[in-house]
């Protein structure tokens, strides 16, 4: 590859004319409209921890439109087509992976762009022009050969039941539910007692409910997020194809990036709906409290709660986990902006693999908040941002716990301890 | 009348609508097919009506948003926006949209405030803010925002427009016509009937920077006055299926 300013191979300034004809028509008339404007950046978790212009959304708009018009604006059918140089690719990735995807710059983007869908588009053009960051890169070969994106041996999928009190973990032929655990859920030691937590749900209700065990691969949301949406399809098209053997009528998540992967992508890739329901653990929990087949004693520890944003903003679940959560607790406190305005804890968007330090300090942000109004507990309903919540509390000695709302119950119901 | 003009001032007025017409023409269908040539959307939401008029009246023209995050750069947005938009619905009287008749139920002295005062003050409101929008812009470069050349140069043409306009009410006029004076942009269809000819100079380039605003929109972020209306349509009606 050519370095930084000169012109690229011209096989890649045919791939990034390629790519950027994937724009949709929505997403075109979305990046013709933005103004410009600023109004979205300081809402931006990203822009505001680093001030680095780059990770503006709204710059982000003007670079690709940029890139856009060098292949297909007006002006190419009179003078031709501009090169695309590296560095522009560099500053591309640079900004479209310093975004945790949290959607936040949509709710103050005066034309609603939907944002989620567009970075995610800018991500697939970054990948076409082999721009990823190299921690990106290496996340297709590890889902590749282990259907996860921690790179952990396929068999051991199961293993977080080993780690806690489950008797046993069914993996049944047939069954009414099926409870799509989620890589972030079943490989990472933090979110184990979330399964757990769910299962033992499950159980205590006596529903005819399996789990999938090895056959249950990523739910393709990691690809996505590092523009591969083609690679994502094979996950999709597993998932349901396994779902749908067991004649399964409800599949139940507890993970929010899997529920609107789910909810939102799989009819998309897959060219129809899949046979069955799709709900949040967190939706299926509020069912049984509010029919009363569930009871939890009522506690008064002071909870605050964290919308994921892929549960909240990009999925619509506001209402449900603190409906759940009145029947937990009689102090129940909100973060200053929350709901579809909630602010992001930095946990999505692979920032991670990217810059890990901001994604603490943007995590540090929304801990800070919760202790200075006093929470004792900080519970969300999604194991990515647990792990975010669990890694700012050990990095900045915060004195708050942080659950997940399942688990929350189980310790309620004395299954947990 | 138009005898007595310069020849560039006559071509302003006779000939460059003809010429505004087909340019934002052209550019409009080039921009349809640039949007038409696009992969087709799958995901995009049952467009509801009622929540598409609802996000567009309180997210656009109100500007929601932006008045509940900083109460400052709403008032400097909103201003802007609704002075133009106020100017706009002025204009519309001379192509014989709306009469001057509707205020008088207002009354005299209202009637005659909003037909003759009121647009100048929108016209001070309009430089303004558009200079503050400019200097905010100039300020934020680099740190919040990485401008298009289109985007000052949209501005710096609504902010000759407006202050030759505003020159226009404010000098007297050199002549008065004893007829009514009109600029054909489609004949029957698209015509400008003014009542006084407003002062000379002034006059003919604001039709000129007007003319050229309408005939950039297409090419400009001044696209939004048009498609504005579309994404928070497709935004209010995906709030409506997800049930937030």
């Amino acid at each position: 590859m050519v370095q930084g300013g000169k012109n690229l191979a011209s096989k890649i300034q045919e791939k990034a004319k390629e790519s950027l004809s994937k724009f949709t028509r929505r997403q075109l008339m979305e990046l013709d409209t933005c103004s410009h404007c600023a109004l979205c950046t300081e809402k931006c978790p990203a822009y505001k921890e680093s001030n680095n212009v780059l990770h503006a959304p709204g710059v982000r708009t003007s670079k690709v439109i940029r890139l856009y018009d060098k292949k297909h604006g007006f002006w190419t059918k009179l003078f031709g087509e501009k090169e695309i140089t590296q560095r522009e690719i560099e500053e591309l990735a640079e900004s479209t992976y310093h975004c945790t995807l949290c959607g936040r710059c949509m709710e103050s983007c005066p034309f609603g762009f939907q944002t989620h869908e567009l970075w995610v588009r800018v991500r697939e053009i970054v990948d076409s022009l082999e721009g990823n960051p190299e921690n990106v890169s290496k996340l297709a070969g590890l889902l590749d050969e282990n259907m996860n994106p921690y790179g952990l041996e396929p068999d051991t999928r199961l293993d977080w039941s080993f780690f806690t009190d489950l008797d046993e973990a069914p993996e049944l032929e047939e069954a009414k539910i099926a409870y799509f655990v989620g890589c972030t859920t079943a490989y990472k030691g933090a979110n184990h007692e979330v399964a757990f937590s769910i299962c033992s749900i499950l159980e205590g209700q006596g529903e005819n409910w399996t789990l999938l065990g090895e056959d249950e691969w990523c739910c393709g949301a990691p690809s996505i997020m590092a523009g591969k949406e083609d690679d994502a399809k094979k996950y999709v098209e597993h998932n349901v194809k396994i779902l749908e053997s067991k004649n399964v009528e409800r599949v139940i998540t507890g993970c929010a990036g899997c529920y609107r992967m789910f909810r939102f992508e799989y009819p998309g890739i897959l060219g129809r709906k899949p046979d069955f329901e799709v709900i949040h653990a967190v939706q299926y929990l509020n069912e049984l409290l509010t029919s009363g087949k569930l009871k939890v004693e009522k506690g008064s520890e002071k909870i605050i709660y964290h919308d994921p944003c892929e549960l909240g903003r990009l999925s619509g679940v506001i209402q449900e986990p603190r409906e759940a959560l009145s029947y937990i607790t009689s102090d129940l406190i909100e973060f200053d902006e929350n709901g579809v305005d909630s602010k992001c804890c930095g946990g999505g968007g692979l920032l991670q693999a990217v810059d890990n330090e901001m994604r603490l300090n943007i995590v540090k942000e929304k801990l800070d908040e919760a202790v200075a109004k006093g929470a004792e507990i900080l519970v969300s309903a999604c194991p990515a941002c647990k792990l975010a919540l669990v890694d700012g509390v050990r990095e900045f000695n915060h004195k708050i716990e942080v659950m997940d709302i399942h688990e929350l119950v189980a310790k309620r119901l004395g299954v947990l301890d | 009348m138009n005898n007595a003009v310069p020849a560039i001032y006559a071509f302003f007025v006779e000939t460059l609508p003809y010429i505004t017409i087909a340019v934002f023409s052209v550019g409009m269908l080039l921009r349809i097919q640039r949007w038409t040539n696009a992969p087709k959307d799958h995901n995009n939401p049952k467009i509801s009506i009622v929540d598409s008029i609802k996000y567009i009246i309180f997210d656009v023209m109100l500007f929601r948003k932006t008045y509940r995050r900083d109460k400052a750069t709403w008032l400097l947005v909103f201003s802007f926006h609704a002075s133009i938009g106020g100017i706009l619905f002025g204009h519309m009287r001379g192509f014989h949209i709306w009469s001057a008749s509707i205020f008088d139920p207002l009354g005299h002295w209202m009637a005659d405030f909003m037909i003759h005062t009121l647009p100048i003050y929108m016209g001070w409101l309009l430089i303004g803010t558009t200079f503050l929008l400019l200097v905010r812009r100039f300020i934020l470069e680099d740190k919040q925002l990485s401008s298009l050349t289109n985007d000052y140069i949209a501005l710096i043409i609504v902010l000759l427009a407006a202050f030759v306009g505003q020159g226009m009410r404010l000098f007297p006029p050199e002549a008065t016509s004893t007829e009514i004076y009109s600029i054909v942009f489609i004949p029957r269809l698209i015509v400008l009937h003014l009542e006084v000819v407003p002062s000379y100079h002034w006059f003919h380039w604001h039709v000129l920077l007007t003319q050229l605003f309408v005939m950039y929109t297409p090419f400009s972020k001044f696209i939004h006055i048009l498609t504005g209306i579309v994404t928070p349509a497709i935004y209010g009606s995906r709030r409506k299926e997800l049930g937030v």
